[in-house]
């Protein structure tokens, strides 16, 4: 008995951890996104995300003042300031790109014509010189520093500051709600059609709805953009409601079949044995038990049409108060491809909104809905 | 503002639009063969025969114009040259067998059937056993779930901050890399390796679409009747057996519907290529190359709706097995 | 009489701000660099509340810049014109054009792909005339001409776009005061450009930062590459040819100049982070490490429009500057210019579109972005003191006075090899493939174009 408690036991441990693990390989990647975009943005590029909690250190250059800032004292010229700015620490320092690293703080630089630089480890420096200093622009002081880690929103106000994420936003929500409700509707009566009434040729409409589920987008896009244009609807709204209600009809008829079919037989015969029309039945039995697939379904079609681009750029116009939030963010990592910050903080900014939609949903997802594509085979 | 009373009023004429045709529509089928009466019986058996008509007949129409209708024209238009306007016969459909790029991308999109679909399934399986059996389980599915609910301009973000490269000596920011050259080994370009970044790109995919996988399966795993597991348990069947004997085999149906669901999504797989390599390093796949005909450079339509087509050609295994399943449905 | 030129430009410039162009960038007739006498002439058309649309490539601190010169347009006029950029313009005008719903203007980074507009009926010819303007007035006039006429639908040749705005593209990249730190000298020609290669690694540094990536159009700055080398190894009639496919692709000559960017890309000690580095760093990306400490890199070869991407602060002219990519000294070749440009055409009969061309032709649209940022031009008929810096206005005497001035190649050729398989073959090329192969395969695609 106890050997099996035992087995038990480590079982349990091994259930536990398996699950650790799985939720850790499938987090990570979101999480060094997340703490990348609060970092600084110097840092982002030069270390790894994970060593955002430690100091990391820096080699860069400053410039020391120009000759306009020199100041006489006896017969030598001066030229002072810092190296350093808040909270970094001077590890090391040089006067040429060749060796960064030559001198210790504190350490005292002979350079050309009589000058001299002493930079101190408080980072303040001193440049010497017996003669007046020529040239408009100020030497280079290589430093080499530690910088503490830093937490910061900079990135987030950059990119929310941004022009038109505002607008942006109000738009995705225009295409993206009536792109939701829409579809759900046509397709919860399809599907009842499809799983519960009799009719020649449903069988082949089944799989023709299957078959759907395969074209490609892509290849709809430049038709239906003519019809569009060819009726008078043109770029716009409508467009694209209509574009979205036919591109997730299939998936949301096949999802809906699939769970109106496992719903109990028994129920919707006896109630036409008792009179009931279809749209009776429908309305006061199918419904209600299908909520949580038709509330699945409409989570999914939220966070693709949250999430698309193609569409968009093809059925709205492209003005810039036109974007939607992909489209900005798009936009924005086109003229700013280098800038990491800015990617990982516009990135983590266009997925929130379906992660905040989906942890407040998932139970529909989890629990209910689903579980009726099941069936038990 | 007004933008979202726009929106706001179309939801509401749109709902109402469909409600209205919907119960309009039965309630005039209802009054023109009343199913009480002299004729009652007739008037059921024709009203019956149109009713579903009613029911479909909306989403026939959307289904039609959005999506039947530019397959035709792709037909048709896979049959003409680049402008559509030279009647080519089966020029392109030459052009394509003798197409290196057509090859590897046929080529890396059996890759993606066998691997994705399979490995996804795997996972979600996995995960779905696991987690059901703890306590934070739904905690769990929740964050393996969630790269479902990541766009894919996201996911290419996230997915750079794990492949990217740093030449050897400078510091790694990608993830990958800084472990791999903590082994002691010089870092890679993961994306440009041979053959070996077809993989790197799979995982991607696998990683959204297993939470996908693992909902559906836990839902089908919790269906499993009581009575048969305790049976199995009373019969000794240790763990790994009560799984791969007796749980596995119950949900075989569901397994099959997620893979179906999966394959279909991968035969169409393009944003992440799309993002991450565009197709460049041997990594093209179909409906990038598709792409790539249609939009850029030089825009080939002829071309681009023949590889379309071959993309819906490779799911018609797929329909003839849905087909079945519907008839063997309908007879049982 | 020159008291009354000011008087009535003081007075258009009052009727100007009352049409609300209050915010123009230069006040008109404030600085008399400027050629007013050219704004003024646009008044003349009265477009008041017609509108235009405009599409473009530009977005960010480029579409600030032209929303500033068609600010002109706008205030002289009255026309409405509507300036939308994409990221993805290239995408978005052939689905806005195969559906019939074009904007009226287009503003294409590529002639190529205007090309095969053309050829499918969507272009408009410009008004007549327009092309004998450009021979006239550009600097290398025919070839700046010949970049903007295409076949049409008829197969006859038409002026279908109109250049406006150039790039420079044979430009070496470096930190002047890196330079001095190693006492490293400007190279005069190919030879030392080489033997200074030769001499940094020796030094223990990296000579070159490449970076080819550029998401969907990975591969093109290798093309550049190619093409200058192309003009440093072969006379310009070879270029041509090449160009047109009259010499093939994979002609030895060809094949030669490929070899040659392997001997600067695929040496793994001339490239910082090794030629793995090449296809993965983003072109964007690359730059930066002229400015890192210690450097990664102390020269990157990159067309003038660069330093949008250069650290922020970075002066030009002082914290980095550009030297000419010079030719081999025992080829006489003369000094071959790589140069590429923005073209401008109509997709429908909108007569507003005409005269937004013709307020191209005008020297105040090139001079109002001269005096800003990141704008070169081969019009001969602007005031080159305009420019915002020195540095442009250096580029801007390269364009002027090249010896052999060449298009971008990749941006000429049909847009399946010029943004398809040239990009995707040097991709493969810098992965390691042969450049006999690659060269091959290119070839091979050109053949089964029609």
């Amino acid at each position: 008995m106890s050997q099996i408690a035992g087995t038990r036991a480590r079982l349990v441990w091994a259930v536990n951890l398996a699950a650790l693990l799985l939720v850790l390989l499938w987090t990570v990647p979101t999480f060094g996104l997340l703490v990348s975009s609060v970092r600084d943005r110097d840092q982002i590029a030069a270390s790894g995300w994970w060593k955002a909690a430690f100091p990391s250190t820096a080699s860069a250059f400053v410039r020391a003042g120009g000759a306009d800032t020199a100041v006489q004292e006896g017969d030598l010229w001066v030229i002072s300031g810092t190296v350093l700015e808040k909270g970094q620490r001077l590890d090391a320092w040089g006067v040429t790109s060749r060796a960064p690293e030559a001198y210790r703080p504190g350490e005292t630089a002979a350079l050309k014509d009589g000058q001299s630089l002493t930079v101190a480890a408080d980072g303040s420096y001193r440049l010497t010189s017996p003669t007046a200093f020529a040239g408009g622009r100020g030497m280079r002081i290589f430093v080499t520093t530690t910088v503490p880690p830093r937490v910061t929103t900079e990135n987030y106000a950059r990119v929310i500051g941004a022009e038109g994420l505002g607008q942006a936003f109000l738009n995705t929500l225009t295409v993206t709600i009536p792109a939701t409700v829409i579809p759900i509707l046509i397709a919860a009566f399809a599907a009842y059609a499809l799983a519960w009434m009799e009719f020649p040729g449903r069988a082949l409409l089944i799989a023709v709805v299957v078959g759907l589920l395969v074209v490609p987008l892509q290849l709809a896009l430049i038709p239906l953009l003519k019809l569009h244009n060819d009726i008078g609807i043109g770029k716009g709204y409508m467009g694209i409601w209509l574009a979205h209600t036919g591109f997730g009809l299939p998936l949301a008829i096949y999802l809906l079949r699939n769970y109106m079919v496992g719903l109990p037989r028994e129920i919707i015969e006896s109630a036409r044995v008792d009179g009931a029309t279809e749209f009776q039945i429908f309305r006061r039995i199918i419904l209600p038990l299908s909520f949580p697939a038709l509330a699945s379904f409409a989570i999914f079609q939220f966070l693709w049409v949250w999430n698309d681009l193609l569409v968009a750029t093809v059925f709205l116009g492209n003005r810039h108060d036109q974007l939607v939030m992909t489209g900005v963010l798009r936009e924005l990592m086109g003229s700013r491809g280098g800038d990491w910050e800015i990617l990982a903080a516009s990135a983590f900014v266009s997925i929130a909104v379906p992660l905040l939609v989906f942890f407040a949903m998932q139970k529909y997802l989890v629990r209910g809905l689903l579980a009726g594509s099941v069936k038990g085979g | 503002m007004e933008q979202l009373s726009y929106a706001a009023g179309t939801i509401v004429t749109g709902v109402f639009g469909c409600v209205a045709w919907f119960w309009g529509s039965n309630l005039i089928l209802d009054w023109i063969w009343p199913s009480r009466g002299a004729h009652a019986g007739t008037n059921i058996l024709r009203a019956n025969m149109v009713r579903p008509w009613l029911f479909i007949g909306p989403a026939i129409l959307f289904l039609a114009v959005y999506l039947v209708y530019p397959v035709f024209d792709s037909i048709w238009r896979s049959l003409h040259d680049a402008g559509g306007r030279a009647w080519v016969g089966l020029d392109n459909y030459r052009w394509l067998a003798g197409d290196a790029k057509f090859r590897e991308s046929i080529l890396n999109n059996l890759l993606w059937l066998l691997v994705v679909p399979a490995a996804a399934t795997f996972f979600g399986l996995l995960a779905a056993q696991v987690t059901d059996r703890i306590r934070w389980g739904n905690i769990a599915k929740s964050f393996i779930f969630m790269p479902m609910a990541i766009s894919f301009v996201g996911a290419g973000v996230i997915w750079k901050f794990v492949y990217d490269y740093r030449g050897e000596g400078q510091e790694q920011i990608g993830l990958l890399n800084a472990i791999w050259t903590a082994f002691g080994h010089p870092p890679e370009t993961w994306l440009t390796i041979p053959f070996g970044n077809n993989f790197f790109l799979m995982a991607v995919l696998i990683w959204i679409q297993t939470g996908f996988a693992m909902v559906i399966l836990s839902a089908a795993l919790r269906g499993i009747p009581e009575e048969t597991i305790e049976a199995a348990i009373l019969d000794g069947a240790n763990p790994w057996q009560l799984f791969f004997r007796i749980k596995v085999p119950q949900i075989w149906g569901t397994i099959a519907v997620v893979w179906t669901t999966i394959t279909i999504t991968v035969l169409k797989i393009f944003d992440i290529v799309f993002v991450m390599t565009n197709g460049q390093w041997g990594t093209q796949v179909l409906a990038n190359l598709m792409y790539d005909w249609m939009f850029r450079g030089a825009p080939d339509y002829g071309r681009g709706s023949a590889i379309a087509l071959v993309i819906m050609a490779l799911v018609t295994p797929i329909m003839v097995w849905n087909i079945r399943n519907a008839r063997r449905e309908m007879m049982g | 009489m020159r008291k009354s030129l000011y008087l009535g430009v003081a007075l258009i410039a009052l009727a100007a701000s009352a049409a609300g162009a209050g915010e123009l960038k230069f006040a008109p007739g404030s600085d008399d660099r400027f050629d007013w006498a050219s704004y003024d002439a646009l008044a003349k058309m009265d477009l008041k509340g017609k509108r235009l649309t405009v599409l473009g490539p530009w977005l960010g601190p480029d579409r600030d810049l032209f929303e500033s010169v068609i600010d002109y347009f706008r205030a002289a006029t009255g026309a409405d014109v509507e300036y939308s950029g994409s990221d993805s313009f290239e995408q978005q005008i052939v689905i806005d054009a195969e559906a019939g719903s074009p904007p009226d203007i287009a503003i294409f980074p590529q002639p190529g792909l205007a090309a095969d507009l053309a050829k499918k009926g969507h272009l408009k010819p410009l008004a007549d005339g327009t092309g004998q303007w450009i021979r006239d007035n550009y600097a290398a006039g025919d070839s700046w001409a010949a970049y903007g006429s295409y076949a049409g639908p008829d197969g006859q040749h038409h002026q279908y776009a109109f250049p406006f705005k150039a790039d420079v593209k044979s430009l070496v990249w470096y930190v002047p005061e890196n330079f001095a730190d190693a006492g490293y000298e400007i190279p005069k020609t190919m030879e030392e450009l080489k033997a200074l290669t030769e001499q940094i690694v020796k030094d223990g540094g990296t000579p070159w930062c490449i970076g080819i990536g550029s998401g969907g159009a990975t591969g093109w700055p290798a093309t550049d590459w190619v093409e200058d080398l192309m003009l440093r190894l072969n006379t310009p009639q070879d270029y041509d040819d090449w160009v047109s496919n009259k010499l093939k692709f994979d002609d030895p000559k060809v094949v030669a100049a490929i070899e040659d960017f392997g001997w600067f890309a695929k040496t793994d000690s001339f490239v910082a982070g090794g030629t793995g580095a090449v296809a993965s760093t983003d072109f964007r990306d690359s730059p930066k490490g002229l400015f890192t400490s210690p450097p990664q890199c102390y020269m990157h070869k990159m067309a003038s429009f660069i330093p949008s991407f250069f650290p922020e602060g970075t002066v030009i002219g002082q914290d980095a500057d550009f030297f000419y990519f010079p030719a081999y000294a025992d080829k006489d070749l003369g000094q071959p210019v790589l140069g590429a440009g923005t073209v401008f055409a109509k997709l429908s009969d909108n007569p507003v579109g005409d005269a937004f061309i013709a307020f191209l032709e005008s020297p105040i649209a090139h001079e109002v972005w001269m005096a800003q940022t990141g704008f070169v031009t081969p019009y001969k008929g602007v005031n080159t003191d305009l420019y915002g810096d020195p540095t442009l206005k250096k580029m801007g005497d390269i364009l002027l006075g090249a010896t052999t001035f060449r298009f971008d190649g990749s941006d000429l050729m049909p847009g399946a090899i010029g943004a398809g398989a040239f990009w995707t073959g040097m991709v493969d090329y810098v992965g390691g493939k042969s450049a006999a192969d690659v060269a091959g395969a290119i070839q091979a695609t050109w053949n089964t174009l029609k």
